[in-house]
């Protein structure tokens, strides 16, 4: 085994970080992974039984009537902890927003892996993500669409 | 271990260096910031219970991917993550700029409903009192063998005609007598 020195050991390293850096679909993969494991933190670091959640229902708010999306941050924390049948009482819609999410989190560790390990196939790659993605996103959230849009 | 720099489509050796002119297509890293934040406005949206707030980064992502546009057309670079962030923004923005209007339109049915409730229960009430106006009461207590039975009426016209006569009855039976000081 040959023994580089520090500094080119540093300077491949650096590279390798501008490398992904420089790919814009890894970039965003990375940023979304990101915003998705703090939502999954959210979820675990509040907790249903206290109810100390920063982020009232601005609707509810607004309005004084409840929307589809009320009650999911607690169904987020109680999935977190394993209590389905609690979190399908708190929101119906709980569990499927959840596995979106869950699922976007594995597409971004498999898409980014995939992109880097075969690069021949970075464009398929691309458009099979933003259509799966875009039919995750349609099938997930329409019941949300449904009353949002249900004045039209 | 792969070279990720032999993909033609990925890693190209940026040129610039330190000191030295930025050579990555202009406008680029506003594009990622731009398409992120509009996909989270996007998504946020669509979400009853943020999508109010949406309009703020939804804003952000517009003005963020105008700026990488103009970049762009002026070092006459790639647009497609630019064009891609501005129309994700916009419609982003759109669906929370009309959840606003909805919301509000909630908010003043909410209040006409109420009055509406209000102007009931008025008219409800004064029916009510009306017919109490106008109804009988019949008392009865029994106690054992002995039984009382009290009956009267408490029609307002009957009470304004029994007051009328009695006024009369005054004014003709009047007894009075006036005592002069001497």
């Amino acid at each position: 085994m040959m023994i580089q020195p520090l500094s080119v050991l540093n300077r491949t390293t650096a590279c390798s970080g501008n490398k992904l850096l420089d790919q814009p679909y890894l970039v965003i993969n990375l940023v979304f992974a990101g915003i998705i494991v703090m939502i999954l933190a959210y979820s675990a670091i509040f907790s249903a039984e206290k109810d100390n959640y920063p982020v009232p229902c601005i609707h509810e708010k607004v309005t004084g009537e409840e929307c589809p999306s009320c009650g999911i941050s607690h169904s987020f924390s109680l999935i977190m902890r394993g209590r389905i049948g609690e979190a399908y009482d708190w929101n119906t819609n709980g569990m499927r927003v959840f596995l979106f999410f869950f699922s976007q989190l594995l597409m971004r560790i498999f898409f980014s892996r995939t992109y880097l390990t075969d690069p021949g196939s970075s464009r398929e790659l691309i458009i099979l993500d933003i259509t799966g993605s875009s039919l995750l996103f349609l099938i997930t959230f329409m019941p949300f669409m449904i009353y949002l849009f249900r004045w039209i | 271990m792969e070279d990720l720099s032999r993909n033609p489509n990925q890693y190209k050796e940026p040129v610039s260096g330190p000191g030295q002119p930025d050579k990555r297509p202009g406008g680029q890293n506003l594009g990622v910031a731009a398409l992120i934040t509009a996909i989270i406005t996007f998504v946020f949206a669509v979400i009853p219970c943020v999508g109010l707030m949406a309009v703020i980064p939804g804003i952000i992502a517009i003005v963020l991917a105008s700026v990488g546009l103009s970049q762009a057309s002026k070092k006459d670079s790639p647009r497609g993550i630019l064009v891609a962030g501005l129309i994700i923004g916009i419609v982003g923005t759109l669906i929370s700029i009309s959840q606003i209007f909805v919301a509000g339109e909630i908010a003043k049915k909410a209040d006409k409903w109420s009055n509406k409730i209000e102007k009931i229960v008025d008219e409800v009430q004064k029916d009510v009192m009306k017919e109490i106006e106008d109804a009988n009461i019949d008392i009865r207590i029994q106690n054992g063998d002995e039984k009382v039975e009290i009956s009267t009426s408490v029609n307002k016209k009957e009470r304004e005609q029994t007051l009328e006569e009695l006024e009369m009855g005054k004014t003709s039976d009047d007894d009075t007598t006036l005592i002069r000081p001497e």
